[in-house]
């Protein structure tokens, strides 16, 4: 097998060969990507708890349900715990783009509810003393540089201040987590602080809680849970849905359509367009070199050895790019993780997925050079040349 | 051991659009080993045919092509690789070398198919590139040679692997007068001192006159067979 020539082929095209790389490189890495995405979605779903259920209201996420449930739910059989998540809608003043997620939640209940929750830095306790307190995540505060101790200013949109100016919290404590479905991009803080301001008309929006989660005793079979809540609240006055942590997930996920499912159509596609493209440079490099497969036939040289030239071109060509591709991953994926981490808290670029990268180069590379080398073996010495270059 | 060739009642015919085109005719020719042939004949009167079938790039319908000791005919398409690439040394018209290689790397591919190491391909091929006087240029692309130059080493290309046949086909076709001169005188000192049989197809009456003999070839028919008495050429 003369490799010499065939790396000789690959350099002495070189505009050709980049050409070719970087079509796979480029496609590889979005691959990637995308699959980063699909698993890392249903990575945060798979992570779920399965002994937490949400109520919510029958009609949308975006009605409230009243105050006065909590009482009813928990009287509910098999709940052990039971803490409002209302969505604040908050913006950080100087936060100029990216955005993340403010929750009002009860603090006692909060705690024992949500055991992949590690408080790293601060005190918990000094959380649930302090009125004006906040739980932050390590990313977030990272992300702003923040301290416990520091105060921050969030200005209202949903619920705003009488008096125009931005609500502030104590940084109390910092958590870290260990589950993918539980982010660290989240700040979370007293409801009953903010439902204090609304009574005293500090400030203003709506009354209720989006969410009441729902821890369900060791045992109890969450599914009876279920259909205990929603019967319970079957005549209204607001008609409830309650889900488990995991189908929640699904359906916000789901509001943004089907991702995973177009993620995967794009990919598809991706992956089609990169087997054409290496396929017809490969069938082109074939017939160029028609010429020089024959005098190499001539000299003695077998039809495997010219089918082998071809096929491994190709494949030396698709394996640089995803070389290049897993490069590039490795290399980006901090900054992509930290970029998407507010959407999609588990993008991991594993080494699963750069094995799937690299797998579909490969076969793309066999499967490309595979038709043009079969057609320089089957070719006889004096057709090919005969060929006029 | 130079070689001898020699074909009986050789019959060969390409079927082109349904119609039988009979190019080579029951032909009996007898080469001498260690002799300078040129070829001559109209276009399409299958010069280029002939030279294919004692080459072993292609084998004949009928008749026997015995060159050295074996019978080609008898041979599978594996064994005629393997066989052309110990016995035969092939020159074409143009577009001869790969074009992504060195001269010298040029003249080593043929080696790799021999039981060499690499430093004695390499030694091997700088020896043959010496011969045609082409040592200083070993490194060069294609492209970077004349076409006299580019022929040159595909004659040391065909004599690297030391082969007893030599065949080329208008191996001087590109080239003009003095350069064709040069490259002729290379293929008569290989005759000469090497003792290689060679097959050369031309459409230059003054080419042929290089051989010792000239075959004449028309219409798949063995013409007349002369003999260069005094070979000169070039004046
Ligand atoms: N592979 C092929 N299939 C069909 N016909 C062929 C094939 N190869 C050659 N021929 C025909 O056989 C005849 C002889 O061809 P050949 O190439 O041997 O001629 P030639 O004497 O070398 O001509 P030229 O001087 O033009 O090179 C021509 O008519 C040619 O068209
Ligand atoms: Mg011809």
């Amino acid at each position: 097998m003369p490799w010499r020539l065939l790396l000789r082929n690959v350099i002495g095209h070189p505009l050709r060969s980049s050409l070719t790389v970087g079509a796979v490189t480029v496609a590889v890495f979005l691959i990637c990507i995308l699959q980063a995405v699909t698993s890392g979605l249903s990575r945060s779903l798979d992570a779920t708890a399965a002994n937490r259920l949400l109520v919510q209201s029958a009609v949308s996420l975006f009605v409230n349900l009243p105050l006065g449930y909590q009482q009813k739910l928990s009287a509910v059989e098999g709940v052990d715990e039971i803490c409002k998540w209302q969505w604040f809608g908050g913006r950080y003043e100087q936060d100029k783009g990216g955005f993340f997620a403010q929750f009002a939640i009860d603090p006692e209940p909060f705690l024992p509810s949500y055991p992949e929750m590690h408080v790293v830095e601060g005190s918990y306790d000094e959380f649930i003393r302090t009125r004006t307190g906040c739980v932050i995540g390590r990313q977030l505060a990272d992300k702003y540089d923040w301290k416990v101790g520091d105060r921050i200013p969030i200005l209202g949109t949903i619920f705003t201040r009488t008096d125009g100016a931005p609500w502030e919290f104590i940084v109390n404590a910092i958590y870290e987590s260990s589950s993918p479905a539980f982010e660290e991009l989240q700040m979370f803080f007293h409801f009953a602080y903010i439902d204090e301001s609304l009574e005293q008309r500090g400030a203003t929006g709506p009354r209720g809680s989006g969410i009441f989660m729902l821890k369900i005793a060791e045992g109890v079979d969450p599914v009876s849970v279920q259909s205990t809540v929603d019967e319970l609240f079957e005549n209204g006055p607001q008609r409830v849905q309650t889900t488990t942590e995991a189908e929640f997930n699904r359906q916000f996920i789901s509001m943004l359509g089907d991702v995973p499912q177009l993620l995967r159509l794009i990919g598809g596609a991706v992956l089609f367009a990169i087997f054409f493209a290496v396929l017809n440079t490969m069938m082109l490099t074939g017939r160029e070199r028609t010429r020089d497969l024959g005098v190499m036939k001539a000299m003695g040289f077998g039809d495997g050895v010219t089918a082998w030239l071809l096929i491994g071109e190709s494949l030396l060509l698709c394996t640089l790019g995803a070389g290049l591709a897993v490069l590039l991953a490795v290399l980006l994926e901090e900054p992509l993780a930290d970029g998407t981490a507010a959407f999609i808290p588990g993008f991991a670029i594993d080494r699963q997925t750069l094995s799937l990268g690299v797998g579909i180069a490969l076969f793309v590379g066999v499967v490309s050079g595979i038709l043009p080398g079969v057609r320089a073996a089957r070719m006889t010495t004096t057709r090919a040349l005969q060929e006029v270059v | 051991m130079p070689a001898a060739i020699r074909l009986r009642s050789v019959t060969k015919s390409y079927s082109k659009g349904g119609q039988t085109l009979r190019v080579l005719d029951e032909l009996d020719l007898d080469m001498d080993a260690a002799t300078f042939y040129a070829l001559m004949g109209p276009s399409g009167s299958g010069k280029t045919t002939l030279l294919n079938l004692v080459g072993g790039l292609d084998q004949a319908d009928e008749g026997v092509v015995q060159v050295g000791d074996e019978d080609l005919a008898a041979m599978q398409s594996s064994e005629l690789a393997e066989w052309r690439s110990e016995h035969v040394g092939f020159v074409f018209q143009g577009f001869n070398l790969l074009p992504v290689l060195s001269a010298r790397e040029n003249v080593e591919l043929p080696l790799l198919l021999a039981p060499l190491s690499r430093r004695q391909r390499r030694q091997q091929a700088e020896r043959a590139l010496e011969l045609v006087g082409l040592a200083d240029r070993m490194n060069h692309k294609p492209r970077e040679l004349s076409g006299g130059q580019e022929q040159r080493v595909a004659i040391a290309r065909a004599i690297a692997t030391d082969p007893q046949v030599i065949l080329a086909d208008e191996p001087t076709g590109d080239l003009d007068r003095d350069t064709a001169d040069a490259v002729l005188e290379m293929l008569r000192r290989l005759n000469r001192e090497l003792h290689k049989t060679i097959l050369m197809v031309t459409h230059d009456p003054q080419a042929a006159t290089y051989a010792d003999k000239t075959i004449h070839l028309d219409k798949g028919k063995l013409g007349r067979i002369e003999e260069n008495a005094t070979p000169t050429g070039g004046s």
